[in-house]
């Protein structure tokens, strides 16, 4: 059974955002990387950049297959989880605890059109 | 969706089903990564009730099966266990495939799950065109068996621990205990068959039991009580791929034949039989391909040398016994004599690979 956190936002391409202030941290959902199963690889390759809400910001690899990752809302790429380079099962161990980039949010207008956890539960599920 | 015996086993171990051609299968128990070391390093299971048991049987069988797949099958000695293929008059494959002997003119193709239903019909047809066509039946067995793979040095102990006692009145362990590696041994049951055989697709030393239907999970539930680790289809693709050993739908098809895909020698073209127009067909060649940094190739990426691209990678995938991507790619063979790497384009960016040798592992 998948845990789904009420602390922060939701897409249904599976990312999380939990915001602080203008800033904000970016990962997959519990119920993602259960769908994955062993995650093998991230690659982020935007750091630095300014992405619109819904373009790929990088990917996560399980043994089997790749998937995209996508920005939630428009923003600027800060920074990588560095620790995901050398671990990237640590997505696995806690997707929540397991942020993958930190971003500069440019138009906070957009939370209001993320998921919940519980419409996102729907959704996934 | 079809379900194997062994559904409701897979579903109490918590597997998480998906659909495999047309069959509803564990892909994982707990994950493809530990479920692969497990066969490595020590025993694993498969629940591969799935693939087909086509008997081809009665008087001139042997004879059709030499006309109709790659290889003589009728001067083999008999416990050999046979790998195949079924081709189409271009060369193109229908199907790859064991053959069993079980018995004088009596045949089993061990084929494809995907594949059963398309293999039992163009057996069919070509029986029809075949002139000892009333002495020769074909039948297809694969809901009377339940199939399981036990995989890993160190598989002979624990799967007569727990083969044996279902069967106390068969002596099963000296025939099974000097079995080697690529034989089979078969034991008559009332108008069935329990037939063992030393092979399997993972790489590894381990054996292949066909039982019937009735007996499959209790032997299952031997197997689990020899602390044999129950493993998915995932690990059993990212096995075989380490191994080194092609799947049917990547390496094969009927638009790639046994040739292009390196398999020369499972394929007599000496002698007639059907599909032998493969060999005027072969300007593509299968190579294996190994990552030099993270990345991961996958099916379908395209392959490069320099800025030409050259082919595509057939089957790619994260090996978890290298911990590196692997691959095979089927390129144009005169754009890829005497090179030692090539590069996979993998979203962005391209990535080089070096050619290597199989197994991978």
């Amino acid at each position: 059974m998948a845990d789904y956190r009420d602390d922060r936002y939701y897409v249904d391409s599976h990312e999380w955002i939990l915001l602080d202030g203008d800033t904000a941290t970016i990962g997959i959902s519990d119920f993602a990387q259960e769908e994955l199963g062993d995650i093998v690889y991230v690659e982020v390759d935007s750091v630095g950049e300014n992405l619109e809400k819904g373009e790929i910001f990088g990917s996560v690899e399980s043994v089997k297959v790749a998937s995209d990752l996508y920005m939630p809302v428009d923003g600027e790429v800060l920074e990588f989880n560095a620790d995901l380079e050398e671990k990237p099962e640590l997505i696995n161990e806690d997707a929540y605890a397991a942020w993958i980039i930190k971003i500069k949010v440019s138009d906070s207008a957009q939370i209001e059109d993320l998921l919940d956890a519980k419409k996102y539960q729907d959704i996934a599920e | 969706m079809n379900r194997t015996v062994l559904y409701d086993e897979h579903l109490a171990l918590n597997a998480k089903m998906v659909d495999f051609a047309g069959w509803e299968m564990p892909v994982q128990y707990t994950g493809i990564k530990d479920e692969t070391l497990a066969v490595r390093e020590a025993q694993g299971m498969f629940d591969v009730s799935h693939m087909g048991e086509i008997r081809v049987s009665g008087s001139g069988s042997g004879k059709f099966l030499d006309y109709v797949l790659s290889r003589k099958i009728s001067h083999r000695n008999p416990e050999l266990t046979n790998y195949a293929f079924l081709c189409y008059a271009d060369g193109g494959v229908v199907d790859d495939l064991m053959v069993y002997q079980l018995g004088t003119e009596d045949y089993w193709l061990v084929v494809n799950a995907a594949n059963t239903d398309k293999d039992f019909a163009y057996l069919q047809e070509l029986l029809t065109k075949y002139d000892r066509k009333n002495e020769i039946s074909i039948i297809n067995e694969t809901a009377n068996y339940g199939l399981i793979a036990i995989q890993g040095t160190g598989s002979l102990t624990p799967t007569l621990k727990a083969l044996s006692p279902i069967y106390p009145d068969l002596n099963i362990s000296k025939r099974v205990e000097d079995l080697k590696r690529f034989r089979q041994v078969s034991f008559s049951l009332d108008d069935k068959h329990l037939v063992v055989s030393r092979t399997g697709y993972t790489g590894e030393d381990g054996y292949e039991v066909y039982l019937p239907v009735a007996d499959t999970i209790k032997f299952w539930q031997n197997l689990l009580k020899e602390n044999i680790r129950p493993c998915g289809l995932g690990a059993r693709d990212a096995l075989r791929l380490e191994a080194g050993l092609p799947l049917y739908g990547h390496e094969l098809s009927s638009e790639i034949n046994p040739l292009e895909a390196g398999l020369d020698k499972f394929v007599e073209l000496e002698r007639d039989f059907v599909g032998k127009a493969m060999a005027n067909k072969q300007h593509r060649k299968l190579i294996a391909l190994i990552s030099e940094d993270k990345s991961i190739p996958r099916d379908g990426y395209p392959v490069f040398i320099q800025d030409q691209e050259i082919g595509f990678v057939t089957s790619g995938s994260f090996s978890p016994t290298l911990n590196k991507g692997i691959a095979f790619a089927l390129v144009t063979a005169d754009l890829a004599e005497d090179i030692t790497e090539v590069e996979i384009a993998i979203r962005r960016k391209k990535h080089t690979y070096k050619i290597t040798s199989t197994p991978f592992v």
